[in-house]
């Protein structure tokens, strides 16, 4: 809201400098989110003078050298000047040797090209007034001589733009800062004197009939003040000039007491040329469904059946709370009005001022809440700055319909408790001035164990006012929060540890970032389209926004790596090399038509075009395989001893065959790595191929405290090792066949030793094995906790194992 | 004999200098000492020796053999020297470029996001963790706000269908709608349902509005938000919990001020700024960084804690608008960009 400080200074007499109210609007915990200021700052030493003479300056083509008669205190004085557009005779000012100009430009006696001035004749820019550098400020209607600059040039204002928080429609409206204002700088405040007291002479029913409310439980108050004889026209220099540095067109004298009223009051106002009402009568009533009307602002519009109006016997005059409608307004040819102040419903106007888009600073007001104890009070306002300004004569019948129940709020609160809250000590007169400073009136006073409890009446227009706490705040703003006192923090300690997820996330990160990858953030929202590469239709339906903002942002992401590969897509675009992406955030998995809120952590790992003097070996799969592994044990999962899945179905992002995914929604955690589908890449452009993988788990599957490894203990007897090539069909997975042989070697010692691994060394197809066979060569490991072991017994317990290996039709032990 | 030996050995130093090759050593080796060398045939003629000579032979021999010992271990030295730097090739150039891609880098919000966490960590709170996915009574009833409050409307929040489930995440009222979370205030209620009093976390997290994105609106951003409940929790601990904060982060010196201010959960609220001159591209005394106050007592009714014996404050701001500042950064779109140009700046950066 735009508040003009001469406007504010008609109810308090705040004569600080506008930086000054500016700070303190601000740490009353209102945003000053403009400050302007127009007309002359106050000047000393600036006054009026006659140009006298003009000569050319001896030594400089572009200065004169004039007599200024600053009248008969100042004399006659010879000034320098560079200005061209002014003549002798014209009346200008004239700043003296002492006066200080805005920008701090200290005026003094001096020379100039060698002939002395004493003084200088401004242009409006010099004076602080606006832009206009064009020449000397001529002042128009010959002022006094020697009088003072301020008493000629209108008055300075300063406009600010306020931010005013929902829960303070009171200041919504210059008494409403007025007030702040005055507590914060110890002032009083004055309410505007009424004349009008509701009581009126005469009752015209030909001018106006009456008000019904059909629709109470929106509209709980309306009044209706009629004046008859008015005369419309401009309204008052003093009435523009306010309405115009708040930004308001001022329109007649009828329609700106509305405004002016309503910036004053805070209580929107309407008023109606009361021949246009049709059958004399107000109504307030619902819209029909789809009744037409034209608002002020030329735009039909159409309503809704939700929608408040005030109507007269035939048609909706107004948008109830919003705006007017074109042909019920207050014209020339108008000559009694009727004058609406009433309170509707904030929820009812919100809705119906989103639903037309068609919002006002009536509506705005509205929905955050007028304040029905003053309604009456700014219509009678109303009435009299109407008789003021246009004239005409308050008449009956006044109407007001509904009654708000007799305010009365009191909240006790102690001074101990305030100084509780605080964590520090105010002297308990400051806290009660402060309170009364705003109004806050103290009823009652009594003695407390520690200090003073105050009985604190509430005035009506502090609705957001009812706990103890409440008014701790009061006093805190009032003191000044830059008073609160410097402290270190205290804490005891508490046992408690970070959430799971969160350690997961942490070292997951790490652990990517230390291989090299570097960490990104995408977003949540994705295209539709895109969620059905991933998943199916029926999952991406569940993962569907109501209200997407954006076409593109419309589901939630069921992986990370759709997000990494825009990544590598926008680097690439860029010219910008990037092999190795990673990110840890929330995913959403749809199972059996329910959704799951998963964190995730993905990475990519892409071919790129990058030279190299030296070659590396490319990434593979068994890359994708070893960081999947790594991440899933930070959550405490063995994806060793998981049973690896081919990705199904064509179109699941996934390359067919180049692969896999492990572990279930129901199991809590999902983990799929392996080549990025060729094709998709493709026709999303990205070069080369891309090995992704990640790990998903519900955020309650992270366990909390993992259990410490108890280590088995070691000995440093040496090892026994034997190799065994295996000869299996091609297809036949290493996995199986290395599970097999170890099922085989943990029996073969007979329990006297054991074998303590079974590694995978070698694989071979090929020359010297028959067509569609391979070759998987095993290294094996026995050891004893209490000896060393002789070659006979290991003998014995490989030759048991290679028996076993020979039983099994499907494998042949290579010689 | 005597001459025998001193030629044999003067004969086998010139040979063994000439191995260059461990067969080449290994077939000398064999041509001296093997069973057909010339000095084992040698030894086999002390049996011929007159017996009285025998005791200065067998001396003579055995210098010889320990000579010849010598002179075949110091070949096999020089030929596995050789070998070694025939393996390892001319000396590397060390200025040439590693061809491995990195460092690694963890992204600039992380690093933000973390220093904050660790800051706080210090003095007693513990990284809290929430579904991004809420219900209005977690995002919104539990925190006091009204049931007309606009930040519920369809216009600013994101929400499901009717429909839509989330199988685990709770709702506390049959039926009521999902939405994605607008704050991270719904990690204080979720932590407060959990248990009782003392409560100290720390909670940063994505969340969502439905808004324009522009250079300082992203569809998703971050915030992290304190939550401290306890008994005799006043204004002063907030400010003094914030001037850690930030000194921490930004340096001695650093001021913050509480303008007051309205949240709904908060009573008294304040927004925080910040006195950040030094910092880049600031060039205003005061920046705004976030909003706090002293929780209110609605919000402790809503979670089952007497407001008569508990209180506590809570401070929340928004990470991007952080990173923003610390790192002089003036679009938040960059964020979510990931241009490596920009992410490979924050190499070295260490979670702490």
């Amino acid at each position: 809201m735009k508040v003009s400080l001469n406007w504010l200074r008609q109810y308090a007499a705040v004569d600080a400098p506008a930086g000054e109210v500016t700070r303190a609007v601000t740490f009353l915990g209102f945003e000053v989110e403009g400050v302007e200021s127009t007309g002359a700052p106050r000047l000393e030493h600036v006054v009026v003078g006659e140009v006298l003479a003009r000569d050319k300056h001896p030594n400089a083509d572009k200065l004169s050298v004039c007599n200024v008669d600053i009248g008969p205190a100042g004399g006659v004085r010879r000034i320098v000047c560079g200005a061209q557009n002014y003549k002798v005779g014209d009346r200008v000012p004239v700043a003296l040797p002492g006066a200080v100009l805005p920008g701090d430009f200290r005026i003094k006696q001096s020379k100039i090209r060698g002939e002395s001035s004493d003084g200088m004749m401004c242009s409006a820019k010099e004076l602080g007034m606006g832009s206009d550098h064009a020449g000397l400020l001529i002042l128009p209607g010959r002022p006094a001589l020697g009088a003072p600059i301020n008493s000629v040039l209108p008055e300075g204002d300063t406009v600010l733009d306020i931010e005013v928080t929902p829960n303070r429609p009171d200041c919504l409206s210059h008494l409403g800062m007025a007030r702040e204002l005055a507590a914060w700088f110890r002032k009083d405040l004055v309410y505007p004197q009424e004349k009008f007291r509701g009581e009126v002479d005469s009752a015209r029913a030909d001018l106006f009939a009456g008000v019904s409310v059909e629709n109470p439980e929106d509209c709980p108050l309306y009044s209706a003040h009629v004046v008859a004889g008015v005369k419309v026209g401009p309204s008052p220099a003093w009435m523009q000039e306010r309405l115009r540095a708040v930004g308001l067109r001022p329109i007649n004298n009828v329609v700106d007491v509305g405004n002016y009223v309503m910036l004053e009051f805070g209580q929107p106002l309407h008023a109606f040329d009361a021949a246009k009402i049709g059958g004399r009568r107000l109504v307030v009533r619902r819209a029909r469904d789809g009744e037409k009307m034209t608002t002020l602002d030329g735009k039909e519009r159409t309503l809704a059946g939700r929608m408040l109006v005030i109507a007269d016997e035939a048609r909706a005059l107004v948008v109830a709370g919003v705006m007017g409608g074109e042909n019920s307004g207050v014209d020339d040819s108008t000559t009694s009005v009727v004058i609406e102040s009433a309170i509707f419903r904030p929820a009812s106007v919100r809705w119906t001022s989103r639903t037309l888009g068609l919002s006002s600073d009536s509506s705005y007001r509205f929905e955050r809440g007028v304040d029905p104890h003053m309604s009456l009070e700014a219509a009678r306002r109303a009435v009299d700055l109407i008789v003021e300004t246009a004239g005409g004569q308050p008449v009956g019948p006044v109407c007001v319909v509904g009654r708000e129940a007799p305010w009365k709020r009191e909240i006790t609160v102690s001074a101990a408790f305030v100084g509780e809250r605080l964590g520090f000590q105010i002297p308990a007169p400051e806290m009660r001035a402060a309170l009364e400073s705003l109004e806050l009136n103290v009823a009652r006073e009594e003695d407390g164990h520690a200090g003073p409890v105050w009985t604190v009446a509430i005035p009506s227009w502090r609705d957001d006012l009812d706990r103890p706490i409440d008014l701790v705040e009061e006093i805190l703003r009032v003191h000044g929060t830059d008073k609160i006192p410097p402290a270190r923090v205290l804490c005891a300690g508490l046992t408690a540890e970070d959430d799971p997820p969160v350690s997961f996330n942490r070292a997951a990160v790490s652990y990517l970032v230390g291989h090299d990858f570097h960490e990104c953030v995408n977003l949540t929202l994705r295209p539709g389209p895109e969620i059905t590469t991933w998943v199916s239709q029926a999952a991406a339906a569940e993962l569907a926004l109501a209200n997407p903002f954006v076409e593109d942002q419309s589901h939630l992401r069921p992986t990370l790596v759709m997000g990494l590969l825009d990544t590598l897509l926008l680097n690439q675009s860029r010219g910008v090399p990037a092999h190795r992406l990673c990110e840890a955030g929330r995913v959403f998995l749809e199972h059996l038509g329910q959704n799951y809120e998963a964190a995730s952590v993905a990475f990519v790992a892409a071919e790129g075009g990058g030279r190299s003097w030296r070659r590396r070996e490319p990434a593979d799969f068994f890359l994708a395989k070893h960081h999947a592994g790594a991440i899933a044990s930070i959550a405490g999962v063995d994806l060793s001893a998981e049973k690896l899945e081919p990705v199904a179905g064509p179109g699941f992002g996934w390359q067919p065959g180049h692969s896999v995914t492990a572990g279930s929604v129901e199991r809590g955690w999902v983990a799929r790595f392996g080549l990025v589908n060729l094709a998709m890449l493709r026709s999303r452009g990205i070069e080369g191929t891309v090995l992704a993988g990640y790990f998903s788990i519900l955020p309650e599957r992270i366990p909390a405290a993992r259990s410490r490894p108890r280590p088995r203990e070691l000995n440093a007897f040496p090892p026994a090792l034997r190799d065994i090539a295996v000869i299996v069909d091609k297809a036949a997975p290493a996995g199986e066949v290395r599970a097999h042989l170890a099922a085989f070697a943990a029996s073969a010692a007979q329990g006297a030793f054991a074998a303590e691994s079974v590694e995978l060394f070698d694989t071979y197809e090929g020359k010297g094995l028959p067509e569609g066979r391979k070759s998987l060569a095993f290294s094996l490991v026995f050891r004893s906790p209490s000896r060393t072991l002789t070659d006979e017994e290991v003998g014995a317990a490989f030759q048991r194992i290679q028996d076993e290996v020979g039983r099994n039709p499907a494998y042949q032990v290579r010689k | 004999m005597q001459e025998q030996l001193s030629s044999l050995l003067a004969k086998a130093a010139a040979e063994f200098q000439g191995t260059r090759s461990r067969p080449d050593h290994e077939a000398a080796k064999a041509r001296y000492v093997g069973p057909n060398g010339e000095f084992t045939a040698l030894m086999r003629q002390m049996g011929s020796v007159p017996k009285e000579q025998r005791p200065a032979m067998g001396r003579l021999v055995n210098e010889a053999k320990e000579r010849l010992g010598e002179l075949i271990d110091a070949a096999l030295r020089s030929v596995e020297e050789a070998e070694l730097a025939a393996r390892l090739g001319p000396p590397i150039d060390p200025t040439l470029p590693s061809p491995d891609a990195g460092p690694g880098t963890f992204h600039p919000l992380t690093l933000v996001r973390e220093e904050v966490c660790r800051i706080l960590r210090k003095v007693g709170f513990t990284v809290a963790d929430g579904p991004e996915v809420e219900t209005e009574f977690y995002c919104f009833d539990a925190l006091n706000t009204p049931h007309d409050h606009p930040a519920r409307d369809a216009q600013d929040t994101f929400y499901f269908p009717q429909s839509a489930g989330f199988a685990n995440v709770s709702r506390r009222v049959p039926g009521e709608k999902y939405l994605l979370r607008t704050h991270t205030s719904s990690v204080q209620v979720r932590t407060m349902l959990k248990g009782p009093p003392p409560i100290r976390i720390v909670s940063p997290g994505r969340v969502y509005r439905r808004d324009t994105t522009d250079a300082s609106h992203s569809a998703n951003f971050n915030q992290v938000e304190c939550l401290c409940v306890d008994r005799s929790v006043t204004v002063r601990d907030l400010k003094a919990l914030l001037d850690y904060l930030f000194e921490s982060l930004l340096g001695p010196g650093t001021k913050t001020r509480f303008r007051p201010h309205y949240f709904g959960y908060t009573e008294p609220s304040f927004e925080v700024d910040l006195s950040a001159k030094h910092l880049p591209k600031v060039n205003k005394e005061w920046i705004e960084i976030g909003g706090c106050g002293i929780v209110d007592p609605e919000v402790f009714r809503a979670v089952g804690y007497d407001p008569e014996v508990w209180t506590g404050y809570a401070f929340g701001m928004g990470i991007e608008r952080l990173a923003m500042t610390l790192y002089g950064i003036d679009d938040i779109r960059v964020f979510y960009q990931n241009d490596l140009r920009l992410l490979r700046q924050f190499t070295g950066g260490i979670l702490g």
